[in-house]
Order: structure tokens, then sequence, then C-alpha cells
């Protein structure tokens, strides 16, 4: 069967069958969040855009928030049949594109926070994170393969590494 | 003000206005930075979709330059000014060539002075932007010192979401396009000043304008 690609927008969260391609282009200050079953062969993808939805109740999209996202993400691949002790976690994202010294703007170092709360609620979920590349000041490109299950991060002016 | 929706034409209107007075005065000082004329578009008050603001200016993969800025006081706002790489690479090279004339290879300049340049030209831009929105509202501002960075267009716009994305689903932009005239055949030069008002300086900035 040919592996089909997906390419997901902002806050937005999937959960697919293998064989699959999960894609998330440009991330900045958000964050990509890879977990995945290999014996039930599933794999998902959020594009986590803030750290904490301090309990909007509005119809807004559920990967759109940390706190929201890893929850919604988790529920969906045990929908799909994986099992909860066998799900494992990959993360890339988080940069700081700017950097203004002196400057306090509580949304210049939402990135770190995104990379900070979503550990958190994957950690407090009892998954694993295998891998990660976070932080830093540039913007990546990702690409999840459920071929050798790796996560591809594309930087601009460092290449290509696979986590 | 968190329904951005709510927002009638008038106060649209009047929002866009403080964008021309700004760009205006942004154009003016990259005419005298440059030596060249500069055309400037209409500014547009743009009610922008958070999840589709990568798109909305252009290839969200397209790598441009940035130069980014903070303003407190009275009306609190971040303004960005972004340019396709190749825009900004050449306006480097206009301004370097005039300062210090053709006997230095713009290939050999170091990455690190090409960059000081250009978040001093985008400070200038945007700092004029501010002084005159700030004079017409009269009210106080400071204005922090430029960050700048070169990368993907939606990595980039990652702060207008993070600064939007807070309270709501849409993020009320003004947006203008400067162009630099005069330049060589084959070449062009053009940049996006984007104006992004903290959602909740929205309310006072309409107060000062009487349109609330």
């Amino acid at each position: 069967m040919a592996e089909s690609s997906v390419v997901l927008g902002m806050a937005d969260l999937m959960v697919m069958p293998a064989p699959v391609k999960l894609i998330t282009l440009g991330l900045g200050s958000c964050i990509g969040l890879v977990v995945y079953d290999t014996f039930a062969k599933v794999a998902g993808m959020a594009h986590i855009m803030l750290p904490d939805s301090r309990g909007l109740k509005t119809a807004e999209k559920v990967g759109k928030f940390a706190d929201t996202a890893v929850p919604a993400l988790i529920e969906e691949m045990l929908r799909k049949g994986a099992v909860r002790a066998r799900i494992k976690a990959k993360i890339a994202g988080g940069a700081q594109m700017f950097s203004l010294p002196g400057a306090s703007a509580e949304f210049l170092t939402v990135g770190a926070k995104n990379v900070s709360e979503t550990r958190k609620r994957l950690l407090n979920m009892g998954i694993a994170i295998l891998a990660s590349d976070t932080g830093g000041n540039k913007g990546r490109t990702i690409e999840f393969s459920t071929s050798n299950w790796m996560l591809k991060v594309k930087t601009l002016g460092k290449g290509v590494s696979e986590i | 003000m968190s329904d951005m929706a709510s927002f009638n034409e008038r106060q649209l209107d009047a929002i866009r206005e403080v964008g021309n007075i700004g760009t205006g005065n942004a154009a003016t000082a990259l005419s005298g930075l440059l030596s060249r004329m500069i055309h400037m578009d209409v500014p547009q008050t743009e009610l922008v979709s958070i999840y589709e603001l990568g798109e909305h200016y252009g290839d969200p993969m397209q790598i441009v330059g940035a130069v980014f800025v903070r303003s407190t006081g009275g009306f609190n706002c971040s303004l960005i000014f972004i340019q396709p790489e190749e825009d900004a690479k050449l306006m480097v090279e206009l301004l370097l060539k005039q300062q210090f004339g053709t006997f230095i290879p713009f290939s050999e300049v170091p990455q690190d002075i090409t960059d000081s340049a250009l978040t001093e030209v985008g400070n200038i831009v945007l700092s004029s932007f501010l002084s005159s929105i700030n004079m017409l509202l009269s009210s106080q501002y400071q204005i922090s010192v430029p960050g700048v960075a070169h990368d993907m267009l939606s990595s980039i716009l990652d702060v207008v979401a993070s600064i939007y994305g807070q309270m709501g689903e849409t993020a009320l932009l003004v947006n203008t396009v400067l162009k630099v005239e005069g330049l060589d055949e084959g070449r062009r030069i053009s940049g996006h000043i984007i104006l992004i008002p903290d959602p909740d300086a929205l309310d006072i900035l309409l107060r000062k304008l009487k349109v609330i």
C-alpha cells in the first residue's frame, strides 16, 4: 500500500493508520507533537500553538493548546486501536523567532512554554518522549513516516536531521 | 474587545487611517535612507484567521527577512517589517553601496554586517511609523531594541498567532506594501509593514480616535 501524505495546519490534530506520512510546515514557536504505536501501527500528530487554554470554553480546535491537545490526541490514538503503555512520543518546535533584549512580553517566550507544557502533559499521562528537537531561534518543517517511525526535521541553514 | 467580528466599518476605517499615517512616515524615512522614490499601497485593515496567517501573506514556506519591534505606552503594539529574502539582500546591498561605494564586493560582506544593516533599516522604518501614530494619538511610548530573523514565512508569523491566539481565533492587522522605485531592470525591493495591535489595546485606540 502506498504511503499517503497528510499536511497538518495550525491547531490541527489527526490520527491515521500506517502507512502514512504526517507533515507540518514552518513551525516557529508552535509544537509538532507526534505519537505512535508501532504494534497497532497507528500514528498521530498535533500542531500545538499555545501552552494553556486557561479554561476557555469556546468551540475552538482542541489541537490549539497543549493542555487540550495532548489528552485529545491520546484519546484518538486509543480509539484507533493503540494501547496506552505502547504509545511513544516525539516533539519538535518551540523556537523563539525574535529576541528583543530588554523587552518583556509574554508572547515572545511562548515557544519555551509550549515545550514545557507539552512535556508535562505527556509525562502526566505516562507517555514516554523518545526524541525531541526543540527551542533555538529557527523555524522547523517536520515529517513523520510510519515506514521507519522516524521524525525528519528540516531547519534553515542546518539541514535535515532524523530523530 | 475580544470579539474581532464586532468592529464596524467606521472603526476599521479609523484603524486603517492610523496605518496610513504611520506608513506615510515610514515610506518617507525609507526614501531618505535609500535616496529612492517609494511606492506605497493603501494600507488594509485585515481580520485574519490565526489558522491561516501563513497563507495569507504568501507562500508559507517562502524564506523571508523580518525585523520586529515591540512598543509599549499609550498604545501597546508590535510591528513587523517582512521582505522576501532576495529583496532584503538587494536593499542592504543598495544601502551599503550608497554608504561605502562599490569598491567592497557585496558578496564578501559578512552576514553580521548585512544583518546589522537590515535591522537598522527595519528599525528606522518601524520607528518612523510608531512616532507618527503616537503623535496622532498624543501618547507617550517606548520602543524595544529590534529583533531580526531569516526564516520561513509561516514560522515568522507564529508570533502573530501567539499574540492573538490566547483570546480568540482572529487577528486584527494593518498591512501595507512598500516598493522601492528606480531600480535596475529586473530588480525589485518590496516589503510589508504589519502593525499588530495588542488585542486589549484596540479599545484604547478606538476611544482615542473617537469612534467608540
